[in-house]
C-alpha cells in the first residue's frame, strides 16, 4: 500500500480523503452560503421586521458567510471523518510486530554531512535508531509489549550486529558500533539475512515458512542500488526513516586512470572522469597530487553539465566530463591522487587515486648471432632477465609455445629472423621481417641518412649526422610502418605497431657501419628497448573499490607486515603465509599501504610497501540527495522524517472525535430550535 | 378564541349593560342635522336663550321679541341654543394585515366597533360604520337608536379582512362623505407600507374629533415573548412577500426599537394634528379598554 508522508504522519489513503474532502466540504459551505432552511411563519406585516433587520441580503441567493457554531462543529466533524478515511499512521510509541529488524545503511552516501547538528547521515541514523529503540522499550500509554529487535548494518553486504534480543542496551550498543564505509548499497542481502533469522523450517512441509513476519525499520537515505530487485514477502512491513536532505548536491570523481605516454615512457598522463549529480551545472578546479605533493591544477575550471532525470526509467543520469591532465614526469611511480578543489557534503568521492607502479626491470631475449656489442649493451642495462638464443633454439621454442614472445618484454633479433613474429615486441637489426608487408628489393651500399625525425623518442640524444653505412637492405615499407630515418636508398630505421606485434627495424647491420663507435648507438638501443617495453601501456594497477580485499605476495621471509589505513592507523596483518596475504574488506576509500620488513638474505635492506588505492564509486553511490520514499519491486514506501514512527492507525480515534462533535452539534442545534 | 359568528359574540349582554351608562363625548361642538341630546353652537329652537339679532325679512315672527319692540320700536329676533345630535363615524381597517395575531386583531376591531357603535346608538348619536380595504369602502351610515344595534352587529359580522390596505382613499372618502361633523374612530394597526400621514391628514383638517386606535397583537408588540425565534421566513399576510429573519437577540431588540420608533412617529404626527392616538394591544380586555383607557383619553364619559 502506498504511503504518503505529510506533517510527519503517514497517510495510507490520501487520495480517497482528498476526493471526499473536495466533494463534501464545499457543498457544506455552500449550504451555509445559501439561504438557510427557515421556518415559514405568516405574520400580519413584515414591515417592522424589514426595518429591524435590514436583512436585504436575504433576498439574494447567497449571503455572507457568518460565524456559526453549527457550521464550525459540522466542519470539525467532517474533517475528522476525512482524516479517518485517509487512514493516518501516527507514532504512538508502539509496534504491532513482535520482532523488529533495524536495517541501518552504512554505505558511502551515508557519509554525506547534511544532517542536523553537522552530523553525517550515518550518525543521524544511529541517533534516530537509538531513539527508536528506546521508544519501543519505553512503555507509555499506548505501548504494547516490547518487541525483540535485531540490528543489521548493510552496505555492499549485510552484517548482523545484534541478533534478536530484548536487551535494549545491547541493541543500542550494536547501533553505536556501526562504522561508516564508502561501499555501495545493496539491501537484498540484508533482507535475506534477516529472514534467515525469522524463517523456521517445518519438517512436515516442503518449504520453509516465515513465522511471525518481522517489522523492518529501515534507516537510509534511500539511495539503494538493488531496490528494484527487492521484494517484501507477505506480512512484512517496512518503515522507512528517510535520512538526509533531498536537496543535497554532490559532485564526485567517478574514475581515474594513469598511462605512460608512448613518446615519453617516463611521463605519465592522468585521466579523470567527473560526475555531477546535481541538476545545476558545476564548474570547479581539479588538482593532481602525487605522493602528497601538488603536481598540477587544471588551467581553468572544469565544466560539468547538470544531471538529468529520466522520467521514463525513473533514474537520474549524472552529468559527466572527462578530464585529461598534462603529462607528469613520474619515472619511479607513486600514488597519483586527483581531487576536487572544493568539497561538498559527500567528501569521500571528492578524491580518487591510482597507484602507479614503479618501472619494472625488463626481460630481454637476444636471438641470433649474439654479437659482442649488443650483448655488452644489454648486460649493461638493469634487466630482470636476459636470455640469449640461437635462431634455431628460438624457433624451436616458438614451435613449442606460440606465446613464448610474451615471456619477454623485448626480443632483440641480431641479424636473424624467426619463423614467425606474429606477436611480441622486437628490435630487429638487418634481417628482413617476414609476413608484415615489408619487401626487399636488393642491397644498397654506402648510404647516409638523408631524412631524420629528430623528435621521435627513439632518436632522443641520438646524433646520426656522422652515420655511414656500407651496406643496407633496400626495403619497400607498407602503409602501417613509420619511417624514422631514411636514406636516399630507402628507409634505414622504421617502426610498426600492429595489434600484438610491434617492432623497430634497422635495415642495416650496425656492424657494417660506424654506428657502434658512436655514443648515439647506445642511446638508440636503450631508447628502443624502453619504447618497445613500455609503449602506451598503463602504469597503474586498477584501483579497488570499497569492499574489495587487498591481496599481495610478499617476498619470502617478509615479516612484520602491517596495513596502514587511510586514517593513519596501522594494523598488524596476521597471516600464516606471508608470501600470500589478503586483508580486508577495505571499507573506506583512501590509500592503504602494506608495509613489511624484507629479509636481509634476499638482498632487501629495510621496509618495503605496496600501496592500494580504494576509490568510492561515485557513479553508483555519488547521488547524495536523500530519497523521500523507497520503491521496492512491488510497492512503494514513503519515508518518515522522524526516528520514532510506528505507524499506528489513528482512524478509530478520529471517528470517536467525529462522533463526539456530532453529538455536540446535535445538542447545539436542539438548543437553537 | 374562536372566530365571531353571531352578534352575541361581538358584545354580550353584561358588557352592554355596562356600556349603557357611557356616552360619547367630543372635545368639539358640532352641527348636527337633527336635534339631538347635546348642546350645539348652532342657534336653534331650544329653550336656552343665546342672543339677539336684527330682524330681517322672512324671519319667523314667532321669535320676534315683542317686549323690545315695545320699548325700542325696533324688531329684534331672539336666538336660542339648539340641541343637536353627534355624528359618530367608526372606520375599521379590513386589510389582510388585520387578520392576524392572537387575539385576532380584526376580531378585536370588530368587537370594539360594536361596543363603540352601541354606545353611540343608545345615546341617540348618528352612527356610521366604514370598512376599508384596498379599493373598497363598505359603509353602513345613518343609524340612530338602540333598535339598530342588531343591524349594526350583522353588518360588522359580515365584514372580512382581505387584500391590501386602502387607508388614504378611505379617509378621503370619509372626509368628503358629508357624514356631518363628529367623532371619527379609526380602528387599524396603522402598518401601512405607503404610510399613514396622507390619510390622517385628510380627516384631521375636516373638523373631526379623530381617535386613532392602533391595534397591535401581542406578538407584534414583543415577538420574543411569544415564540418568535430561530431562522424564520416571515410571510407578509397582506402582500405575500417573504422576509428572512434570524431572530437573534440583537434582531429582536432592534425590532422593538423600530416598533417604538414607528409608534412614536404616529403619536407625534397625531398630536400635531389634534388626533388622539392610542395603542391597543389586542390581549387587553375590551371592557378594560372601554371603561378605563378610553374614558381616561376623553372619548367616553
Amino acid at each position: 500500500m502506498t504511503q504518503t508522508s505529510l506533517l510527519a504522519v503517514a497517510w495510507l489513503a490520501p487520495v480517497a480523503a482528498t476526493i471526499l474532502g473536495l466533494t463534501t466540504i464545499p457543498p457544506l459551505l455552500a449550504l451555509y452560503f445559501l439561504r438557510l432552511r427557515r421556518t415559514r411563519r405568516v405574520i400580519p406585516s413584515t414591515m417592522m421586521w424589514k426595518r429591524a433587520t435590514q436583512d436585504l441580503r436575504a433576498n439574494a441567493p447567497f449571503q455572507r458567510l457568518r460565524f456559526s457554531w453549527l457550521l464550525l462543529l459540522q466542519l470539525i466533524a467532517l474533517a475528522m471523518l476525512i482524516l479517518a478515511i485517509a487512514q493516518p499512521q501516527i507514532d504512538l510509541g508502539e509496534s504491532s510486530a513482535s520482532r523488529v529488524v533495524f536495517l541501518i545503511d552504512r554505505s558511502g552516501s551515508m557519509n554525506a554531512k547534511d544532517a542536523p547538528a553537522d552530523l553525517t547521515r550515518l550518525e543521524e541514523a544511529k541517533r534516530l535508531a537509538s531513539d527508536r529503540l528506546r521508544s519501543l522499550h519505553g512503555g507509555g500509554l499506548f505501548a504494547g509489549p516490547s518487541p525483540s529487535v535485531m540490528v543489521v548494518a548493510f552496505a555492499k553486504d549485510a552484517q548482523v550486529l545484534c541478533p534478536f534480543t530484548d536487551n535494549l542496551a545491547q541493541a543500542i550498543e550494536a547501533v553505536n558500533a556501526i562504522q561508516s564505509t564508502d561501499e555501495t548499497t545493496t539491501l537484498t542481502d540484508a533482507f535475506e539475512l534477516a529472514r534467515a533469522f525469522t524463517t523456521v523450517t517445518n519438517p512436515d512441509e516442503q518449504k520453509a515458512s516465515i513465522a511471525d513476519p518481522p517489522s523492518y525499520e529501515l534507516f537510509s537515505d534511500g539511495r539503494i542500488a538493488d531496490l528494484d530487485r527487492t521484494t517484501l514477502r507477505g506480512g512484512e512491513r517496512v518503515v522507512f526513516h528517510s535520512i538526509g536532505k533531498p536537496t543535497t548536491a554532490n559532485v564526485g570523481i567517478a574514475a581515474v586512470a594513469a598511462a605512460r605516454t608512448p613518446d615519453r615512457p617516463d611521463e605519465v598522463q592522468v585521466f579523470a572522469r567527473v560526475v555531477n549529480w546535481q541538476p545545476q551545472p558545476y564548474a570547479g578546479d581539479l588538482e593532481v597530487v602525487v605522493d602528497g605533493r601538488l603536481r598540477a591544477v587544471t588551467p581553468k575550471p572544469v565544466d560539468v553539465p547538470g544531471a538529468q532525470d529520466n522520467d521514463l526509467l525513473a533514474v537520474r543520469l549524472p552529468g559527466e566530463t572527462q578530464v585529461v591532465f598534462p603529462s607528469l614526469a613520474l619515472p619511479q611511480g607513486g600514488v597519483i591522487e586527483v581531487r576536487l578543489a572544493t568539497h561538498d557534503a559527500l567528501v569521500a568521492d571528492d578524491r580518487a587515486a591510482v597507484v602507479a607502479s614503479p618501472p619494472e626491470a625488463l626481460r630481454i631475449a637476444l636471438v641470433g648471432r649474439g654479437s659482442f656489442v649488443m650483448k655488452s649493451l644489454l648486460e649493461g642495462m638493469p634487466l630482470k632477465l636476459l636470455e640469449v638464443f640461437s635462431l634455431d633454439d628460438w624457433n624451436g621454442r616458438l614451435r613449442d609455445d606460440p606465446y613464448a614472445p610474451d615471456a619477454f618484454d623485448v626480443i632483440v633479433l641480431d641479424d636473424a629472423m624467426p619463423e614467425s613474429i606474429a606477436r611480441g615486441r622486437y628490435l630487429i637489426f638487418h634481417a628482413l621481417p617476414i609476413g608484415v608487408g615489408i619487401s626487399s628489393y636488393g642491397t644498397k651500399e654506402f648510404a647516409t641518412p638523408s631524412s631524420i625525425r629528430d623528435e621521435h623518442p627513439l632518436l632522443r640524444y641520438v646524433n646520426l649526422d656522422d652515420l655511414f653505412v656500407t651496406s643496407m637492405t633496400a626495403v619497400a615499407a607498407g602503409g602501417e610502418t613509420d619511417v624514422i630515418v631514411e636514406a636516399s636508398e630507402g628507409p634505414m630505421i622504421l617502426t610498426l605497431n600492429r595489434g600484438p606485434l610491434s617492432f623497430v627495424y634497422v635495415t642495416f647491420d650496425p656492424m657494417e657501419s660506424d654506428w657502434p663507435f658512436q655514443r648515439g648507438f647506445v642511446n638508440f638501443f636503450a631508447n628502443s628497448i624502453a619504447w618497445l617495453a613500455a609503449g602506451g601501456t598503463a602504469v597503474a594497477v586498477e584501483p579497488l573499490i570499497p569492499g574489495d580485499v587487498a591481496k599481495a605476495r610478499l617476498p619470502a621471509g617478509a615479516k612484520d607486515a602491517t596495513m596502514l589505513l587511510p586514517n593513519g592507523k596501522s594494523v598488524a596483518i596476521a597471516s600464516q603465509d606471508p608470501s600470500s596475504i589478503s586483508w580486508g574488506p577495505l571499507r573506506s576509500s583512501g590509500i592503504y599501504r602494506i608495509n613489511w620488513t624484507a629479509p636481509i638474505s634476499s638482498g632487501g635492506s629495510g621496509p618495503s610497501s605496496i600501496a592500494y588505492a580504494v576509490n568510492m564509486n561515485s557513479s553508483v553511490e555519488g547521488r547524495a540527495d536523500a530519497a523521500t520514499e523507497v520503491k521496492f519491486a512491488t510497492e512503494r514506501i514513503a519515508g518518515v522524517n522522524t526516528g520514532a514512527s510506528t505507524d499506528s492507525s489513528a482512524w478509530p480515534w478520529l471517528l470517536l472525535i467525529a462522533l463526539a462533535v456530532l453529538c455536540l452539534e446535535w445538542w447545539v442545534w436542539l438548543r437553537r430550535v | 378564541m374562536s372566530r365571531l359568528t353571531k352578534v352575541d359574540d361581538l358584545i354580550d349582554s353584561r358588557l352592554m349593560a355596562r356600556l349603557d351608562r357611557l356616552d360619547v363625548i367630543s372635545r368639539k361642538i358640532f352641527t348636527g342635522k337633527i336635534q339631538g341630546e347635546r348642546r350645539s353652537r348652532r342657534r336653534g329652537q331650544s329653550v336656552e336663550f343665546a342672543d339677539f339679532r336684527n330682524y330681517s325679512h322672512g324671519d319667523d315672527l314667532r321669535f320676534v321679541d315683542w317686549n323690545i319692540y315695545a320699548r325700542l320700536d325696533r324688531l329684534f329676533l331672539k336666538l336660542f341654543l339648539e340641541e343637536e345630535d353627534l355624528s359618530m363615524v367608526i372606520a375599521i381597517d379590513m386589510s389582510q394585515s388585520m387578520d392576524g395575531g392572537t387575539p385576532n386583531k380584526f376580531d378585536y376591531a370588530r368587537r370594539l366597533a360594536m361596543a363603540l357603535g352601541y354606545i353611540g346608538l343608545v345615546n341617540n348619536n348618528r352612527v356610521s360604520l366604514f370598512g376599508f380595504g384596498a379599493e373598497r369602502i363598505e359603509r353602513l351610515t345613518g343609524m340612530r337608536g338602540r333598535r339598530r344595534t342588531r343591524e349594526m352587529g350583522q353588518w360588522i359580522l359580515s365584514r372580512t379582512a382581505e387584500g391590501t390596505e386602502g387607508f388614504s382613499d378611505a379617509m378621503r372618502t370619509i372626509a368628503l362623505g358629508g357624514q356631518g361633523r363628529g367623532v371619527l374612530l379609526i380602528l387599524s394597526d396603522f402598518l401601512y407600507p405607503d404610510g399613514y400621514e396622507k390619510g390622517l391628514a385628510y380627516v384631521a383638517g375636516r373638523g373631526f374629533d379623530v381617535f386613532a386606535l392602533q391595534l397591535l397583537a401581542p406578538e407584534e408588540m414583543d415577538p420574543a415573548r411569544h415564540g418568535v425565534a430561530g431562522d424564520l421566513r416571515l410571510i407578509d399576510s397582506e402582500t405575500g412577500k417573504e422576509t428572512e429573519v434570524t431572530a437573534s437577540t440583537s434582531v429582536l431588540t432592534q425590532y422593538r426599537a423600530s416598533l417604538e420608533t414607528y409608534v412614536a412617529g404616529l403619536r407625534d404626527f397625531s398630536v400635531r394634528r389634534s388626533i388622539t392616538h392610542q395603542v391597543v394591544e389586542t390581549s387587553l380586555d375590551l371592557e378594560t379598554l372601554l371603561l378605563d383607557y378610553l374614558r381616561r383619553r376623553g372619548l367616553l364619559a
